[in-house]
């Protein structure tokens, strides 16, 4: 292990057929396999949302940022798989049977279109600033090349994030009072996000698959999206939120992290449901997995 | 059920390059969920798939031994060093 860790100290890169210590495996293999989740997850919602979004051109965009995210599942269990821990099946049945974790901010409801566009703007940011984070370090070799695809196309559903917030600011004072509500419910699930503090001798820093403590790439966050989101007229929901005039920085009030412990225990306010229609989508498509296979059981043409 | 390699060629310049692996019952299924796995806004104009069965490798150990071969590269020092003598003596 300290020749590995050595190795890893001076930036080596793992591969797949490499030879690592069975604690590294394990911990690769949670962390991309939790991503994997989220974006099957985060997918599923989005689709939910394409014969609500409003105007043509817009509900192309969501059409094509499901694609994506089922797309970044794709890759991401595909990369999963090849560290041998479980298959990618046995990962979505573990998922289906709320075995195994995916982001917090998917164990709650998107209730109206003000949601959906808070959820693409603040929520899809701090899953980039986090996939950034991993993308500059990552030991581990096919999950920092995979991710540099996903991260550009994030980039693309941030751009719509913000184009649709624009609208709604632009708006009417009907919709203007809907995403501030929305803000309201999705500020601190986003905040949280990231997590609490990394604790000192957390392996996925010390084994460079981050490359930044949470409280670090939490608070970038938070420098960004107070200004932005005032700078749009909107409030943010945290009575503790000051601006320390030395330093130039926004100082978050006391985070409770009781919601995201619930969230990790898949007892968050919508983790039932939300599971049950992702097994229940599963069960539905069976039939495409049955038909791949009998193509599979034919014989090649020559 | 296949495990395929996805290569993707993005211009006339660069050559193909691996992009990821996919997973596909047969050749023609595998192409297009590379294509919709891959290049969804074109990021290649050409696909090469290879069943990853079939990759021929040479692993790191086998390779190593050119790593050693410096009579294969010239820094150019004694050149370098000669242009370096007649600029300073033309002062």
């Amino acid at each position: 292990m300290e020749a590995f860790e050595g190795f890893l100290d001076d930036g080596g890169i793992v591969e797949p057929d490499d030879a690592m210590p069975d604690a590294y495996r394990e911990a690769v293999f949670r962390f991309i396999e939790m991503h994997a989740n989220s974006e099957l997850m985060g997918g599923l919602t989005e689709r939910d949302w394409i014969p609500r979004t409003p105007g043509l051109r817009h509900k192309m965009a969501t059409l094509a940022k499901t694609q994506d995210e089922i797309g970044h599942g794709h890759l991401l269990y595909m990369v999963a798989a090849d560290l041998g821990v479980k298959t990618r099946t046995g990962m979505l049945e573990d998922l289906f049977a709320g075995r195994s974790r995916f982001h917090n901010v998917f164990h709650y409801r998107a209730k109206t279109w003000g949601d959906q566009v808070a959820i693409a703007f603040l929520v899809d940011a701090a899953a980039l600033v986090s996939q950034q984070a991993v993308f500059k370090v990552c030991s581990y070799g096919p999950y920092r090349r995979i991710l540099k695809r996903i991260i550009a196309e994030e980039g693309f559903h941030m751009r719509f994030g913000e184009e649709r917030m624009l609208r709604i600011a632009e708006g009417t004072d009907v919709q203007r009072s809907m995403f501030q509500r929305s803000i309201n419910d999705w500020w601190w699930p986003a905040l949280q996000l990231f997590g609490p503090d990394s604790r000192p001798d957390d392996v996925l820093l010390r084994w460079h698959i981050k490359s930044e403590r949470n409280e670090v790439l939490r608070d970038r966050w938070v420098q960004k999206f107070v200004p932005l989101l005032q700078g749009y007229g909107f409030a943010i929901p945290d009575p503790g939120l000051a601006f320390d005039e030395e330093e130039g920085h926004w100082v978050s009030g006391p985070i409770d992290w009781e919601p995201l412990e619930k969230t990790v225990q898949q007892a968050g306010p919508d983790s039932a449901r939300r599971i049950g229609e992702a097994a229940a989508n599963w069960a539905d498509s069976q039939w495409v997995r049955d038909a791949l296979d009998r193509v599979a059981a034919l014989p090649d043409v020559a | 059920m296949r495990t395929y390699e996805v290569f993707l060629k993005p211009d006339g310049r660069d050559e193909f390059r691996h992009a990821g692996s996919i997973e596909a019952p047969n050749d023609e299924v595998a192409l297009v969920m590379a294509r919709e796995n891959y290049a969804r806004r074109a990021e290649g104009s050409r696909l090469w798939l290879v069943d990853r069965a079939r990759i021929v490798v040479g692993d790191e150990d086998f390779v190593a031994p050119n790593a050693d071969k410096p009579h294969r590269h010239n820094d150019g020092a004694r050149v370098a060093e000669r242009r370096r003598r007649l600029r300073e003596d033309g002062k």
